[in-house]
């Protein structure tokens, strides 16, 4: 079966001032699916969903989008294929709710928002099921509405490629669900998915590709039976044990 | 709704306000009551031709003065509030007023440079240097961009009072009244001067209006949506800086009146900039036309408008320092 790759990563290296973070990754994402990432901290997932989002910028290497070199693109028109994620975001003004989702229509809007990118913010805010927050302060909302009002805002941006920087991980357990079904959702909507998670249930549940970040490289999985990788012990090392579960794998902390 | 009935009046607010102000004042000949007697029943005592004078020559030009810088400090602070992500900041506060105070005495000591383009430039160079003082590791925090329009402050103080100690004692008290804020010498060669400035950094910030709630939300999620954040923030500063700095250069150090007038918009209006930055605009001419009648009235003899905005705004700042929980991060 082939594959139709969206992102190409060839021989990209990356690094701040004295500290080497990616070096000389090769890899390939494929369209329309969900694809995990998985590592430990600073081991540079965050840095690689940052510099395939545009905001980083790169100068060992290529990332190719549709075949389209990352550094050829207008800000506006990398807009329209790739929409990041942050892990979470600091309010600072009390915006409304729908104020909020609005910003994410940037690349489309010259001055001013059109009538266009309203109905693109209210047929977003329909899919994530928060129509009824839309005059709400985004200040005083919980950390899980926060959450879902900035993928609403991503999903209002309409990019091919979403990127989501460890989506989950300061959610309750019945939002991070709710999330990642939603993310579930997405994905069999047309967008594709690249997300960081650290929760091995989380990822191998939903998760239809596995990358593991690892000593400055990034691992492909491509086998039916991801949960068998020995990748897995080079994030998890020793500290999980699974149990089968539905066909699936579920890991649980080992208590040795 | 609430908010519908306050937008008409802040919109409706600024002509009757601009009228009435133009009888107030320590002449009695024109006065609204000598005015009336003289167009009812006659009046000896009235001099049309003083009267016109006053009217057209001292009040209208003040006035107007007054509102046009009212209005561009109250925008110039919230473009600044939502660039910076800082509630705190205005005009007064990263120092910028202080960099076109010296700007502008400079120009009007040297006498070759513009005074206007002089007070920009210093102006920007203020914030700039604020900016830059405040960054630490790509991230400004709210305590440290205060604390380093602290240091601007201090700066450029430094530098206009050498300026001060160089110039002669008549010089002397012209720069020192005009540094507290004041109107008293505003005439319509002023007004021309500083239209120009405050035009087009209004003009600019009003074409922007809807992007400054993009970059309020942060730089990465400015640029994760397809706008380029350090274009787009050197583009809006130098609107600010237009319109601050003009302001000073004619007005002297209106201290923290662009803070105070966003907040009071934002209480009323909410924070979405598109629709606040007229109402800001309006707003600021109206209450700063209010204040300079008081400061013109109050006593025999004028008081720094500066003196005011300051007296009010110190509470207001403290209130929102303590509420808004200001950290290092």
């Amino acid at each position: 079966m082939k594959t139709n790759n969206i992102i190409e990563i060839t021989n990209l290296s990356f690094g701040y001032r004295n500290q080497q973070i990616l070096k000389e990754v090769s890899v390939a994402f494929p369209a329309n699916e969900f694809s995990v990432i998985l590592g430990r901290n600073g081991s540079g997932k965050s840095t690689l969903l940052r510099l395939i989002a545009g905001l980083l910028p790169h100068c060992k290497g290529a990332i190719r989008i549709n075949g389209i070199e990352l550094n050829n693109l207008s800000s506006a028109h990398r807009a329209y294929l790739v929409g990041f994620l942050q892990q979470s975001h600091k309010p600072v003004f009390p915006f409304t709710v729908k104020d909020v989702v609005l910003t994410g229509r940037a690349a489309f809007i010259g001055y001013l928002p059109t009538k266009e990118d309203h109905i693109a913010v209210d047929d977003a805010m329909e899919r994530t099921a928060i129509t009824h927050l839309q005059s709400r302060l985004y200040t005083e909302l919980s950390g899980g509405e926060q959450q879902l009002v900035m993928l609403t805002r991503l999903i209002a941006q309409q990019p091919d490629i979403l990127l989501l920087d460890e989506p989950i991980s300061h959610l309750d357990y019945n939002n991070q669900i709710h999330i990642i079904k939603l993310i579930k959702q997405l994905v069999n909507d047309g967008f594709t998915i690249i997300s960081v998670l650290h929760d091995p249930n989380m990822a191998f549940l939903f998760g239809d590709r596995f990358f593991f970040v690892d000593d400055q490289k990034v691992y492909a999985d491509n086998s039916s039976e991801p949960w068998k990788s020995p990748l897995i012990h080079k994030v998890f090392h020793n500290s999980i044990v699974p149990v089968p579960h539905a066909g699936k794998m579920l890991f649980i902390p080992s208590l040795q | 709704m609430n908010r519908k009935i306050f937008k008409w009046i802040v919109y409706l607010l600024p002509l009757p306000v601009i009228m009435l102000s133009l009888f107030i004042g320590p002449s009695g000949n024109t006065g609204l009551s000598a005015l009336v007697k003289h167009l009812l029943i006659g009046n000896e005592s009235f001099n049309p031709e003083l009267a016109y004078n006053i009217l057209v020559n001292v009040r209208m030009p003040r006035i107007l003065l007054v509102f046009f810088t009212g209005g561009v400090l109250a925008i110039s602070g919230a473009a600044l509030q939502a660039v910076f992500r800082n509630p705190l900041v205005d005009p007064y506060v990263l120092g910028l007023s202080s960099g076109a105070a010296f700007g502008a005495a400079l120009g009007l000591w040297v006498a070759v440079i513009p005074v206007q383009l002089s007070a920009f430039t210093f102006g920007l160079a203020a914030v700039g240097l604020c900016y830059f003082m405040a960054r630490k590791n790509k991230q400004v925090s709210i305590v440290s961009l205060i604390l380093a329009g602290i240091i601007t402050n201090g700066i450029f103080t430094a530098l206009l009072t050498i300026i001060q100690v160089l110039s002669d004692p008549f010089k002397l008290q012209s720069i020192v009244h005009w540094t507290m804020g004041n109107f008293h010498n505003a005439d319509w060669v002023k007004i021309q001067t500083a239209a120009l400035p405050m035009f087009a950094g209004f003009l600019i910030l009003f074409i922007l209006r809807w992007k400054l709630n993009v970059i309020a939300l942060g730089d990465e999620e400015a640029a994760s949506v397809g706008l380029n954040p350090r274009k787009l923030k050197i583009w809006i500063l130098l609107g600010a800086t237009l319109a601050g700095s003009a302001a000073v250069a004619v007005a002297g150090i209106i201290g923290l009146y662009g803070l105070i007038i966003p907040h009071m918009v934002r209480m009323i209006f909410g924070v979405d900039n598109q629709k606040t930055l007229l109402i800001n605009f309006l707003m600021g001419g109206t209450f700063l036309t209010l204040i300079d009648n008081i400061s013109r009235t109050m006593a025999g003899f004028e008081i720094p408008i500066g003196v005011f905005t300051m007296l009010i705004g110190a509470p207001f700042f403290i209130w929102l320092l303590k509420k808004s929980n200001a950290g290092w991060e």
